[in-house]
């Protein structure tokens, strides 16, 4: 995990394995990158349990790259008002490989605003599982909570079962949660090779550009472009 | 002078529907050859089926580029060979920019040609100049690939791109549908620019007023999915006089 901003009160405590606590006190800010991309790794479990207080702010983005199965369990509680968190990720997976994201999201106060952006790029015969619950507790106005899990399927073999969903329990608040399953566009391959871009690069391409919607969420330009010849590594 | 396109007896469909009907066609290389016809006459399916989509499904005939069976190319192939389609409806790719696009093209027909990639400088250069071709402003060349251009801009992009990979073959689908007359006059003069003794063109409109400014030495005119009328560049005038119904009439 790579610390890429922290301001004020952050506690980050990352020594019990595979569980990742972390407490963002009044108004302080972080911003994270969990880079999953050891590809030896048979299996990767890893829980965070986040906490946000007051007009805390919290960027994270999660990169599941190499690896066999990697899963991730996230809980998060925005306790204080004003408090703001920003969730993304990018999975890469092919041949038998799995990749699950569950993910808790509570705003347990008014007006906390959160965005999770996760997206999948899946080949061979890969698995994704998207589970993505945002919960708004009964006193919790003025929340605005957004949700979206897209998923791009580079084979037929590949699968992705997606479950975005909202329970509100207030009345005002700006809420919304969508998921795509799609395959590359024909229109576009066609298009790139009218100009004499190989099939190979053209399908490369589309993929990029629909991964660099989440590199492009990493706040530090350094590390994106890092992260974005990663990218391109994996998919070639 | 030596024949660059040779088609005979091409029939394609898309499903059961047959939309090319037999058609027949030679161009030879320094010509323009126009085409012309109603909507839904099979225009675009042509320049598609020429261009390798593999959407319609070639029944009968033979395409001959080149002394090269052209129907046995994938669309790359084609692209490196040196031809170019102009969409009618260029597609729009979000998350890849112009530059992108452009970068990977020129990079793959250089490779083909056993030349080694263009440094950044040289690259930028040419962009610049082609772009200068069709008065394109810079700022489209970091942006997504048509998304969210105009008519006008999606076809101006389609002649820019020409210009860069200087093809020996192109194909223009109603490159001058939906402009004013403005982008019509940058549009001609970035093709009449390329025009070379060693390539050709085929450009498909509705309109005479485009031939006003791209003169061509033939006009076809394509009517459900065959050619019913060939001739020189004074039937344009005509059609835009009297419409297609006269010319329909005398093929049936
Ligand atoms: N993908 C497709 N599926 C079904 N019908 C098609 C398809 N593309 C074209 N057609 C049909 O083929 C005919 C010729 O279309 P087109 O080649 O676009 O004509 P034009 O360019 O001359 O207007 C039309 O009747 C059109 O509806
Ligand atoms: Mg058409």
């Amino acid at each position: 995990m790579t610390v890429l901003r922290e301001e004020g009160d952050v506690r980050l405590d990352t020594s019990a394995p595979s569980r990742v606590s972390l407490r963002l006190g009044p108004d302080a800010g972080a911003a994270y990158l969990v880079l999953q991309d050891d590809a030896s790794a048979d299996r990767v479990e890893t829980d965070f349990d986040i906490r946000l207080a007051a007009g805390a702010s919290l960027e994270m983005v999660f990169l599941s790259l190499r690896g066999e199965v990697l899963r991730n369990r996230i809980r998060v509680s925005l306790d204080g008002e004003r408090a703001s968190c920003s969730l993304n990720g990018l999975c890469l997976a092919g041949g038998s490989q799995q990749r699950d994201f569950d993910i808790l999201l509570t705003h347990q106060v008014p007006a906390c605003h959160s965005t999770q952006l996760f997206k999948s790029i899946l080949g061979g015969g890969s698995v994704a599982h998207f589970d993505g619950l945002i919960k708004v507790v009964p006193d919790a106005q003025k929340t605005e909570a957004y949700q979206a899990n897209h998923n791009l399927l580079v084979s037929d073999s590949a699968r992705a079962h997606t479950r975005p969903q909202l329970e509100i329990y207030a009345d005002d608040v700006k809420c919304s949660h969508g998921a795509t399953v799609g395959r590359l566009n024909p229109d576009e391959l066609f298009y790139m090779r009218s100009r004499g871009i190989t099939l190979e690069e053209a399908r490369l391409l589309q993929q990029l550009a629909f991964a660099d919607e989440i590199l492009e969420k990493i706040p530090v330009p350094e590390w994106q472009q890092r992260m974005r010849i990663l990218v391109e590594e994996c998919l070639r | 002078m030596n024949t660059l396109l040779k088609i005979e007896n091409l029939h394609a469909r898309v499903g059961e529907k047959e939309i090319l009907r037999g058609i027949d066609l030679e161009i030879r290389a320094g010509e323009v050859h126009a085409i012309m016809g109603p909507n839904g006459s099979g225009k675009s399916t042509l320049s598609a089926v020429l261009a390798g989509r593999d959407t319609f499904t070639v029944t009968e005939g033979s395409v001959t580029y080149d002394g090269r069976d052209l129907l046995a190319l994938t669309p790359e192939e084609r692209s490196w060979a040196g031809i170019f389609l102009g969409f009618q409806y260029p597609t729009e790719i979000p998350g890849v920019s112009n530059v992108n696009l452009m970068k990977a093209a020129v990079a793959e027909h250089r490779k083909q040609r056993g030349l080694e990639p263009l440094g950044a400088a040289a690259f930028l250069k040419l962009m610049r100049e082609k772009m200068a071709y069709v008065e394109m402003d810079s700022s489209f060349s970091s942006r997504g690939v048509n998304v969210g251009f105009s008519g006008g801009e999606k076809k101006r992009n389609e002649i820019f791109q020409m210009a860069m990979l200087e093809p020996r073959l192109a194909i223009l689908d109603e490159t001058d549908s939906g402009l004013d007359v403005d982008a019509l006059r940058i549009v001609a003069s970035g093709v009449n620019k390329l025009k070379r003794p060693d390539n050709a063109f085929i450009v498909i409109t509705h309109y005479q007023r485009l031939l006003d400014y791209i003169v061509p030495d033939v006009i076809h005119v394509l009517y459900k999915g065959r050619i019913i009328k060939t001739a020189g560049r004074e039937l344009a005038l005509e059609i835009e006089e009297k419409g297609y119904d006269w010319l329909i009439h005398q093929s049936e």
